[in-house]
């Protein structure tokens, strides 16, 4: 990284490899990552399909942790949590908006977004409550009562990104959060991204759409498991 | 961890799939109303017999000629009496100091006759004590008396049944009836008792025992009943009785003493042994029921597979999906066992209702304990699925189409 940061980063990776062995063969998912986010940061991750973008997506989330290296949050390493202590996190300090939206088809758009309240404990009264001010931030509360499966793609997505938010965490990871969305829609989409980091959320898309990558502060580029400069980027891209 | 929202979520989920969960409760259903009803129809059976048997007293040795066993050549002749006479009932009453009761009972069967009506009933010769040993008691008049018996009078006590079949609503002590030809006069009316042992006691005639061996001219009794003053003598009074016997006939063991309180503690033995045999069975059908339960289940994790991954990005732990599925496991196979209580004792109640000569009732043993086992066998069957669906990896799960 180019500026030494001031202030301890929110997220730091240090050399964080990932290798998977699916039969008994080993794949490289990601080799030797650094980076750091800062609070209030808006990253984009950029690369082609295969690249390592949703292993270091999944990284980030809490949902694997690194085969080696060091990740920390807050300054905590996570690759010595439990898978106990891990949930915590992704309750307490990650919200997820995944490109397939991930919402529980048979429960109401209120319902899916007091999910991750129902897992911190908050009581039942609190967390309607919440969840209705989490769905006015993305000026969907007239919906709250919608099946999901009967919201739109555009307000399907929303939704999640409701849910990502009630808990107030830390970091929303988004996971190409446009892909299943026409263009106004998506459009709308990054625009709630773009208003949300200015209320000082840290936010990380990852996308191979560089229209997406354009709304970010920053910019990085994956390719094959490394971190790889815009320069590189360009040229191995063609 | 939200108990009652688990368990909202579980019922949420088994209401999406109707079908399928009745069809899966129907496995328990059978399993616990099976339960229930076949330890009803044990503990029916086992009280049927009881009230058969009751007024039976458990003081009660019988003694009946010939002795069941297979060894010894053949009899030397003059040495075996090979039958019960008044000698042996009068040398029990002398040296029997356990006994409370000696009955003789001389049995036969004659038409009784009071003008022109007639009946063809059993005929007990008996002595005074037979109504206390037996809990035999008269209404109106009096019992054969110790009177009657030295000097062989015709006397006779009437069954209730046999009372009204002769007579009516008409007075009957003092009249005279033919027993086999010979005329009685009646001195008593029982008091009605019913049916024992397939034997309608309300249809007896009931005469001296002299008077009786005269009437069907014989000296053998029937039997010779003992009542023991002190149930725990009960033993050594057998023991005494045997040695008595023994000696006054002539040292042959030509008869047979039964133990009354041990053969229906040996029938409650084999017909508590059918109430669990048949509970075990049913039980067997209540774990078929289970794997049912097992199998939906595993389908519903994998259905569920993405659900699954969902709940566990936004901070589900293992052990929140872990209580999440065993309590839709448990749901299920515990609304299965309230369903096959209900059938349980509605069945129940229609037998009793069908068949009112058996006693059937539902044990409230059985109703917890086949309950208490359905929820076991929900939690049982449910674990490897729970355990299942909360191993899975979040990345996998969320993958998973």
């Amino acid at each position: 990284m180019e500026s030494a940061p001031a202030t301890e980063p929110l997220l730091r990776l240090r050399g964080v490899t990932k290798i998977y062995q699916p039969d008994g063969q080993e794949v490289t998912g990601l080799e030797d990552v650094n980076l750091d986010i800062q609070s209030g940061d808006f990253l984009a991750v950029m690369g082609p399909s295969g690249s390592g973008k949703s292993t270091l997506m999944n990284i980030l989330g809490c949902l694997d942790i690194p085969s080696s290296g060091t990740y920390e949050i807050k300054g905590m390493p996570v690759s010595r949590l439990s898978p106990e202590e891990l949930a915590r996190l992704r309750n307490r300090e990650i919200g997820f908006v995944f490109q397939v939206f991930h919402l529980l088809p048979r429960y109401t758009a209120l319902r899916n977004v007091e999910l991750p309240l129902l897992y911190a404990g908050v009581g039942r009264e609190e967390r309607a409550q919440r969840a209705l001010s989490a769905l006015r931030a993305v000026g969907l509360e007239d919906r709250r009562n919608h099946l999901s499966n009967q919201l739109s793609g555009g307000q399907k997505q929303k939704v999640a990104i409701a849910r990502a938010l009630v808990n107030r965490p830390s970091l929303l990871l988004a996971d190409e959060p446009t892909g299943n969305l026409d263009s106004k829609s998506g459009e709308e989409l990054m625009e709630i991204l773009a208003r949300l980091n200015g209320e000082g959320t840290t936010i990380v898309v990852v996308t191979h759409d560089p229209a997406i990558a354009r709304r970010a502060k920053r910019v990085v580029y994956i390719i094959d498991g490394r971190l790889v400069a815009r320069e590189e980027f360009r040229e191995l891209r063609g | 961890m939200n108990f009652f929202e688990y368990a909202r979520v579980a019922l949420e989920s088994l209401r999406a799939n109707r079908l399928r969960s009745a069809l899966t409760m129907l496995g328990v259903i059978i399993g616990v109303a099976a339960v229930i009803l076949l330890v009803s129809l044990g503990e029916g059976t086992k009280k049927y017999v009881e009230e058969q048997f009751a007024g039976l007293g458990s003081n009660i040795l019988i003694v009946t000629p010939g002795k069941i066993e297979t060894k010894g050549g053949p009899p030397v002749i003059g040495a075996a009496k090979h039958k019960l006479t008044l000698s042996d009932s009068y040398v029990l009453e002398k040296k029997g100091y356990l006994f409370g009761g000696v009955a003789p009972v001389v049995f036969g069967t004659a038409e009784v006759r009071s003008g022109s009506r007639s009946r063809n009933v059993p005929v007990l010769g008996v002595t005074p004590s037979f109504s206390h040993v037996r809990n035999l008691h008269v209404e109106i008049g009096s019992f054969v008396s110790e009177s009657d018996v030295e000097a062989k009078r015709r006397v006779c006590v009437l069954g209730r049944t046999v009372k009204r079949e002769l007579f009516g609503n008409a007075n009957a002590l003092g009249q005279m009836v033919k027993v086999s030809g010979g005329r009685f006069r009646v001195v008593g009316i029982m008091q009605s008792k019913g049916v024992s042992l397939g034997i309608d006691l309300d249809d007896i005639v009931f005469v001296p025992v002299r008077s009786a061996q005269d009437l069907f001219d014989t000296d053998a009794l029937l039997e010779i009943i003992l009542s023991v003053r002190n149930k725990n003598d009960i033993d050594s009074a057998k023991e005494l009785a045997r040695s008595i016997l023994f000696k006054n006939h002539n040292r042959h063991e030509d008869f047979t003493i039964t133990n009354q309180a041990a053969m229906l503690s040996s029938l409650y033995t084999i017909l508590d042994t059918m109430t669990y045999v048949l509970g075990g069975i049913a039980t067997i059908s209540l774990l078929v029921g289970g794997i049912g339960i097992m199998n939906i289940m595993l389908v519903t994790v994998k259905e569920r597979t993405n659900e699954i991954g969902i709940r566990k990005a936004v901070g589900a732990r293992d052990r929140d999906i872990l209580l999440q599925f065993l309590l839709e496991s448990t749901a299920l196979s515990s609304s299965g066992g309230i369903g096959g209580m209900l059938i349980g004792v509605l069945g129940a109640w229609g037998i009793r209702l069908l068949v009112p000569k058996l006693p059937v009732e539902v044990p409230s043993w059985a109703i917890v304990l086949a309950f208490t086992f359905s929820v076991f066998v929900g939690i049982f069957f449910g674990v490897f699925p729970a355990r299942k669906a909360a191993a899975l990896h979040p990345i996998e799960a969320l993958r998973y189409e």
